[in-house]
């Protein structure tokens, strides 16, 4: 489906939402719910995910009134579970970072990589996301959006709160302190 | 990449290894899925609409003003009475616990496929299967895998079992202090235990604290669960039928717990004043009742 014939679908099923339709919301958590928790393990793996997506895509509904209408609906959504996520990641107590999937920490890559992948090897892989898991908040969140849930610039942008315009530049920076702490992940340079 | 020090990618190939690690990242998901790959309980999807629907019934915080412009459904009137009726109850008696309302919630997600089903697509993406067996109710999210014998020390609960021959001891035990110190009793399938909506487990009996109130369920709308009120040793209860349910309880308009995000089969709910009770059985309504009773 098209990016336009997404957002076509979003708005209708946006309006019937608004008019008390809750099979329509639930169709819209059900075209989000995969990607939403994922922002909301990326922002608070210590959380449990699944409860705060759904308690987010409660306040989502209550908040449908205040959606802008003709406004991208993912970002909107994601927003507020990352804002979720981020209100249970203060609470929280030990850090725990992102995890690999047994199967991949042990194996190699088994999915073919896409035209702007790379092939690595497990133990590669295992040490690029602990060096991720180093990072503070802030940057394993953009580089996590962008590159992980590979959401668009704008999409980051609205989803961790930040300006459009600094997605960029947060995100190369960001970008430089993965290489440093990848690098000594790797043994490569003194921590 | 292999032959390159690492510290001397550029942003590009940084930027791609990210985009590769994504594939193998431990990501939760929305939708629980069991040993096979299938569904094995509600998505996040279902359960919001549950919620959605289950917000709209609750008790106005200010009735007196929605009473002026809005009129009250009869069951939002028979549910105020009942908690007016069990807040004077428990006051009475010094229980100091409000009803629990509980809440079923059904479809659209179809039923779960038997337990030979096929491996679905997602599933090659999984973990393996864990070649040892687990114990029984392992897949089934109630906690942390106990003794019998540990069950008193940890809840402070005394254990209490059916005396009925068909069981005999569980075959394992589950303890959650976070969900109203609930204890699970689980025993596997066997010639007088067909298997439950669970693969593998063939009698589930759960205790937590809290009494649920006759007057507080709500079966959210659009499927075809069905509730019949029935007599456990003189305290009511409810016998649930029908398409596989899952269901959570509210106290006060608060969430308490979610019932394990899947689905059940037939079930009896009851309570006998200060602990609520959860058998899920294949055995039918009347052998499940006097299973039951004969807890001692």
């Amino acid at each position: 489906m098209s990016w336009r014939a997404v957002h076509i679908e979003d708005a209708e099923l946006i309006t019937r939402a608004r008019s008390g339709d809750v099979t329509a919301y639930e169709s819209i958590v059900r075209r989000y719910q995969d990607v939403a928790v994922r922002t909301a393990y990326l922002i608070c793996p210590e959380t449990d995910a699944d409860d705060a997506v759904q308690d987010a895509f409660l306040k989502a509904f209550h908040a449908l009134p205040r959606f802008r209408e003709g406004a991208p609906l993912r970002p909107w959504l994601l927003r507020i579970v990352a804002n979720e996520a981020r209100n249970r990641r203060r609470s929280a107590g030990r850090r725990h970072g992102l995890a690999l999937r047994v199967a991949d920490a042990e194996a190699p890559q088994r999915v073919a990589p896409g035209p702007d992948q790379i092939v690595m090897a497990a133990e590669q892989r295992a040490e690029l996301l602990a060096a991720l898991n180093t990072l503070r908040d802030d940057d394993r969140e953009i580089l996590g959006a962008r590159f992980l849930l590979d959401l668009t610039e704008a999409e980051t942008a609205e989803t961790l709160g930040i300006p459009r315009g600094t997605v960029k530049s947060r995100t190369s920076r960001a970008l430089g302190r993965l290489r440093v702490a990848f690098g000594v992940e790797a043994g490569v340079v003194e921590p | 990449m292999t032959d390159r020090p690492m510290a001397a990618f550029d942003d590009a190939t940084l930027e791609s290894a990210l985009r590769s690690l994504a594939s193998a990242v431990e990501w939760p998901t929305a939708a629980p899925t069991g040993p096979t790959g299938a569904p094995a309980g509600p998505d996040i999807a279902t359960r919001v609409r549950v919620r959605v629907i289950e917000t709209q019934h609750e008790r106005p915080t200010r009735p007196w003003r929605r009473l002026a412009w809005r009129p009250l459904r009869r069951s939002v009137v028979f549910a105020l009475v009942a908690l007016l009726a069990l807040a004077v109850v428990a006051g009475a008696v010094g229980l100091g616990l409000p009803g629990l309302r509980f809440i079923l919630g059904g479809g659209p997600t179809p039923p779960p496929p038997s337990p030979t089903a096929t491996t679905g697509p997602g599933a090659s993406s999984t973990l393996s299967t864990p070649s040892v067996p687990a114990a029984p109710g392992a897949s089934m999210r109630l906690g942390m895998l106990v003794t019998l014998d540990r069950v008193e020390a940890l809840t402070g609960i005394p254990v209490r079992l059916p005396s009925d021959p068909r069981l005999g001891t569980p075959d394992s035990v589950w303890v959650d202090t976070t969900k109203g110190n609930q204890v699970a009793y689980v025993w596997a399938t066997n010639a007088e235990l067909p298997a439950t909506n669970e693969p593998g487990v063939g009698f589930v009996l759960m205790r937590f604290d809290g009494t649920t109130d006759p007057g507080f369920y709500e079966k959210v709308i659009g499927n075809e669960t069905h509730l019949e009120r029935v007599d456990v040793n003189g305290q009511d209860g409810f016998w649930i039928t029908g398409d596989p349910h899952f269901f959570f309880y509210v106290r006060n308009g608060e969430r308490i717990f979610e019932e394990n995000r899947r689905w059940v089969g037939d079930a009896l709910v009851w309570s006998d004043g200060t602990t609520t009770y959860r058998i899920e059985s294949d055995l039918g309504k009347d052998e499940t009742i006097a299973i039951a009773e004969s807890i001692e």
